[in-house]
């Protein structure tokens, strides 16, 4: 009986790991270039999740979505998503990081965890005002499900997985072809080497804050679709897990970021599912969230450089 | 029997060997120098030996006993102390307050102690004080005692991070480039000052440098690395005239050798 | 901002403080739930800080004002003594934060889990709670328990401190206001969920009644009494600040913090250096958790959220991490403007509403706006004031007496090597 439920279960945990290895991304490259936890990563997620959705709510309102293709509609919601977030990312940085760049390190982590809870309360605020209420449903654009046999996988699902792998496959060839991906590069290693090579450091971080960003604000689409409610607080679990999964992949490294997101959501979800029956239901599904970070501590603990990225040794 | 011996040192970070195979030995109350090119691996050298590093092979040895694999703050315990290239002080407490930090491991205070403020430890912290400025008397610095550390001039900050590293109790003490950033007259009372740390304390002295009038002035024997490897040792008169010396500076400085 | 021109003006007059004190006790004492007048009277404990007047007579007047005024002009009206020692619960977590976070630097984001530790404690073992696991029927436990248990509170607090600080403590930098953050939510969970297989924490339904203290026959369950048991404490942990900030742990707490390597090539043990701060910290808080729950009565998991732990962060980190009065300063604010001003504020828009001139709905009601003004606080001080309202400093040390020291004598440590070196 155990065993009938896993093909389902694995389906569940990808559709999570994508999501994680998605927002994992927007916490590396930060990391990678400033060496700094973007704290109020989570909540551009969440910003995200509500742009959609009121997107598609006000549409809906106005009669647009009438006879329009989902696909098309969903793009539309992306992009509009995708801007906005990539915007409240770059203007985040520009407000309450860039003053603070060379302070001491606890200095901007501070003003991040003011960022993160600042924008929980007024995403709250605006809903509220708006809507008189602040956990909304999302429109399901899709219905239905692919079957795979021995599971099934949702058509939003899926879309969740095609949409990230595309998502990472674009940022990789971003990273790795363009010109302002090397500068990327260049600045993660040696920021001052790299402004004398006259890249412009500044430059480099604000469109690592655009990328992340609107990274982030398009899984919050996905997960939007994917589960169907939303509030304003579901970025800071799901930050700190997509987070657990950059640690896991080996922090500033964008491969070992999605690899660690996938692993996660995959044990997540696994363990979700059988910690109870196993341990005769002492232990449920309510300890899915302690196991995740017991795997950060786990990690950080022994093998903190994670398991793609190389040990670095401060310099002395 | 060496004071301290590092035996086949080698240090890898992922394909970069920035020690191999070193090996030195250091003799009760000598000044030794340790030179070589940019990166040829000396500030390596010196973290392995302080507990920074461990050494991927080789060992250290104290008084004939292995101190490898000991953690930065066992090592100084036992009496092996250093200042650091970039001066490192804790720069929001006084000069003092610096100094004191330094007896940290010999004064004996814990929590309860603390907290009720027994007589031990109002005695102890006493002597500390005393001590801490004392060592600044000597090293010259008395008059910027309550000063915050990172306000002082450049000079007096490498001075301070001296006596701090003293106030320690180290037998030997590693001097990362000592003099980098003075000027010539400066250099002159740093010369005279290191010498003044042999005899008078009978400290045992490392130091790199990369000023040659200092090292050769200054360190009875010498060291040199190329690109992680030892290529020389011997008195200043030896390594002045050895041709893999002068081959490792060439195009680079070869003037300041000869 | 202020502190600048005080400095300046070498403090306040003495006699400008005793009229405050006057105004604020008068307004105390006729005004039955008074914001304004309660603010004045904890205004007065800083302008006494500041006054230009010797040690000892602020020290009297701070005390005169605490022990005295307070209580006798506000000491019968439920409301401020229920304020007071809200306020001083928060002042004294804030202080136990700040040995953490100010002295030693290390971000902890799960403080409030020490101060469920030690409420726990004394909930689960002076109830009936604790008959489900332990036989034999011992329990509930009478509130003459509740003073030992302000040591077991301490003990267990510690305990968990270590136990945490164990792992956590190895983990470099910023990485550990994360995991922390995730040790804090762990056990927050786990103290939900604990109430199978073995029913330990009753799980979400939490703990009631907890008893109130008693003292020789006498119950003190009202705020008055939990104001002098809390001030008595607050006491006692400024006193062990003070002492600490100068010691050698002090100094080793601020050296790994400044910079870790320098330190342990001082000699320094990181892992024990910082363990004991974490371990300091806890106790406290876990104190102050039996405090809590015997006021309270009823603890549920609730209590003891992230929300806390930010909470008293905000209030370390605006007073000025590190800062003895500035951290007392942040607590008290922080506590007056979250349990009361805001609260104030609710109440007026609510009676604007019912006389219908305003429409407000029920979620913009100030009083949930915590975590808007925790963030916009926590924005603005790391920008514009990242030392706090009361910046730290450290203290000078007198250079006469060290010279007139007993110890003066003779060189000591490797100096002793010199004398040495002129007898020989």
């Amino acid at each position: 009986m155990l065993l009938n439920i896993l093909p389902q279960v694995l389906v569940d945990g990808l559709t999570l790991g994508f999501m994680y290895a998605v927002v994992a991304l927007g916490y590396t490259m930060v990391y990678g270039i400033l060496e700094f936890i973007n704290f109020a990563h989570g909540e551009i997620f969440m910003v995200g999740a509500f742009v959609g959705t009121e997107v598609l709510l006000i549409s809906d309102s106005l009669g647009a979505l009438e006879g329009m293709n989902p696909y098309v509609a969903f793009f539309l919601t992306l992009v509009i998503a995708m801007a906005l977030t990539g915007g409240l990312g770059v203007l985040i940085e520009r407000v309450a990081y860039r003053p603070l760049r060379g302070a001491p390190r606890l200095v901007p982590l501070i003003s991040a965890i003011g960022v993160s809870f600042l924008l929980q309360d007024l995403v709250r605020f605006t809903e509220a005002i708006a809507r008189n209420e602040f956990y909304l449903n999302t429109p399901a654009l899709f219905s239905g499900s692919i079957s795979l046999g021995i599971a099934s996988i949702p058509t939003k699902g899926f879309i969740v997985i095609v949409l990230a792998i595309v998502m990472m496959i674009a940022l990789t060839l971003f990273i790795n072809k363009t010109k302002w991906g090397i500068a990327m590069r260049a600045v993660a290693q040696d920021q001052s080497t790299a402004s004398l090579m006259t890249i412009n450091v500044d430059k480099v971080i604000m469109l690592t804050f655009l990328i992340g960003s609107s990274l982030g604000g398009a899984t919050g689409v996905l997960f939007s679709q994917n589960y169907g409610t939303i509030d304003p607080y579901i970025g800071f679990i799901l930050g700190l897990k997509a987070f657990t999964a950059a640690v896991l992949g080996g922090i500033g490294n964008l491969r070992g970021a999605m690899v660690g997101g996938v692993l996660l959501g995959l044990l997540e979800s696994l363990s979700g599912a059988y910690m109870g029956p196993l341990t005769n239901g002492a232990f449920g599904a309510e300890y899915k969230d302690v196991f995740a970070f017991s795997i950060l501590i786990l990690v950080l603990l022994f093998k903190p450089e994670g398991l793609f990225g190389e040990a670095v040794k401060e310099k002395v | 029997m060496a004071l301290l011996e590092a035996n086949g040192l080698t240090k890898r970070f992922g394909g970069l060997v920035a020690n191999q195979d070193v090996t030195v030995k250091i003799e009760q109350g000598t000044i030794t120098a340790v030179i070589g090119p940019n990166g040829a691996g000396k500030t390596t050298f010196f973290n392995m030996v302080t507990g920074f590093y461990e050494p991927d092979e080789g060992d250290v040895l104290l008084n004939g006993k292995s101190i490898k694999g000991l953690r930065p703050d066992q090592i100084a315990e036992r009496g092996i102390t250093r200042t650091f290239q970039n001066i490192r002080l804790f720069k929001e407490m006084t000069a003092l307050e610096n100094v004191m930090v330094g007896t940290h491991s010999r004064l004996s205070a814990g929590i309860l102690g603390i907290m009720f403020n027994t007589k031990r430890v109002r005695e102890e912290e006493e002597r500390a004080k005393v001590e801490a400025y004392q060592l600044m008397e000597y090293v010259g610095i008395a008059h910027v005692a309550n000063e915050a550390a990172g306000s002082l001039p450049y000079g007096l900050q490498r001075r301070l991070e001296i006596a701090r590293a003293l106030a320690t109790n180290p037998q030997i003490i590693l001097l990362d480039e000592p003099a980098a950033g003075m000027n010539p007259r400066e250099t002159v009372e740093m010369t005279e000052f290191i010498r003044k740390l042999k005899h008078e304390l009978g400290l045992t002295i490392i130091l790199i440098e990369h000023d040659m009038k200092l090292v050769m002035g200054l360190s009875e024997y010498i060291h040199v690395l190329d690109y992680g490897r030892k290529i020389a040792e011997g008195t200043p008169e030896q390594i002045r005239n050895n041709p893999n010396v002068i081959e490792a500076y060439l195009g680079k400085s070869a003037t300041e050798v000869s | 901002m202020a502190n600048i021109g005080w400095k300046s003006m070498k403090g306040i007059p003495l006699v400008v403080t005793l009229i405050w004190i006057a105004v604020s006790a008068a307004a105390l004492h006729f005004m039955e739930k008074s914001v304004i007048a309660f603010l004045g009277i904890l205004f007065s404990i800083i302008l006494i800080y500041y006054t230009n007047t010797d040690k000892r007579v602020r020290l009297i007047l701070g005390a005169a004002v605490l022990l005295l005024i307070i209580p006798l002009v506000a000491g019968d009206n439920r409301y401020y003594m229920e304020v007071a020692s809200q306020v001083g619960i928060y002042v004294a977590m804030a202080l136990g934060l700040n040995i953490v976070v100010g002295f030693a630097g290390l971000l902890d984001l799960g403080y409030v889990a020490f101060f469920a530790a030690g409420a726990y404690a004394y909930a689960i073992f002076s109830t009936s709670q604790a008959n489900e696991f332990i036989p034999g029927g011992l329990f509930p436990l009478s509130g003459d328990w509740f003073w030992p248990f302000l040591i077991v509170g301490l003990i267990v607090a510690a305990i968990f401190g270590i136990l945490l600080g164990l792992p956590v403590l190895r983990v470099k930098g910023d990485y550990l206001a994360i995991v922390t953050l995730g040790f804090g939510e762990i056990i927050r969970i786990i103290f939900n969920n604990l109430d199978k297989p073995i029913n330990i924490t009753n799980g979400p339904q939490g703990i009631t009644p907890i008893p109130s203290p008693e003292l020789f026959g006498v119950k003190m369950g009202t705020p008055f009494y939990f104001y002098f048991i809390v001030l008595f404490v607050i006491i006692f942990i400024v006193i062990a600040n003070i002492r600490f900030e100068h010691s050698r742990l002090g100094r080793a707490w601020v050296a790994v913090r400044e910079d870790e390597l320098a330190a342990q090539s001082m000699g320094i043990s990181l892992l024990n250096t910082k363990l004991a701060a974490f371990a300091t910290g806890a106790s406290f808080a876990g104190v102050v958790g039996v405090i809590f729950a015997a006021k309270q009565t009823f603890i549920d998991p609730t209590s003891f959220t992230l929300m806390e732990s930010i909470g008293i962060l905000v209030m370390v980190i605006l007073g000025g991490s590190g800062s003895i009065p500035g951290v007392i300063l942040g607590a008290a604010f922080v506590t007056v403007l979250q349990v009361q001003l805001l609260k104030e504020f609710s109440n007026f828009l609510h009676s604007l509403q019912q006389s219908g001139v305003i429409n407000l709905p029920n979620q913009l009601d100030p009083s949930k706006f915590q975590r808007l003004i925790f963030g916009i606080m926590l924005i603005l001080v790391a920008l514009y004031r990242p030392n706090g309202l009361i910046p730290a400093r450290r203290k000078k040390n007198d250079l006469e007496a060290i010279k007139g020291s007993k110890y003066a004598g003779g060189k000591l440590g490797i100096l002793s090597k010199l004398t040495q070196g002129k007898q020989s």
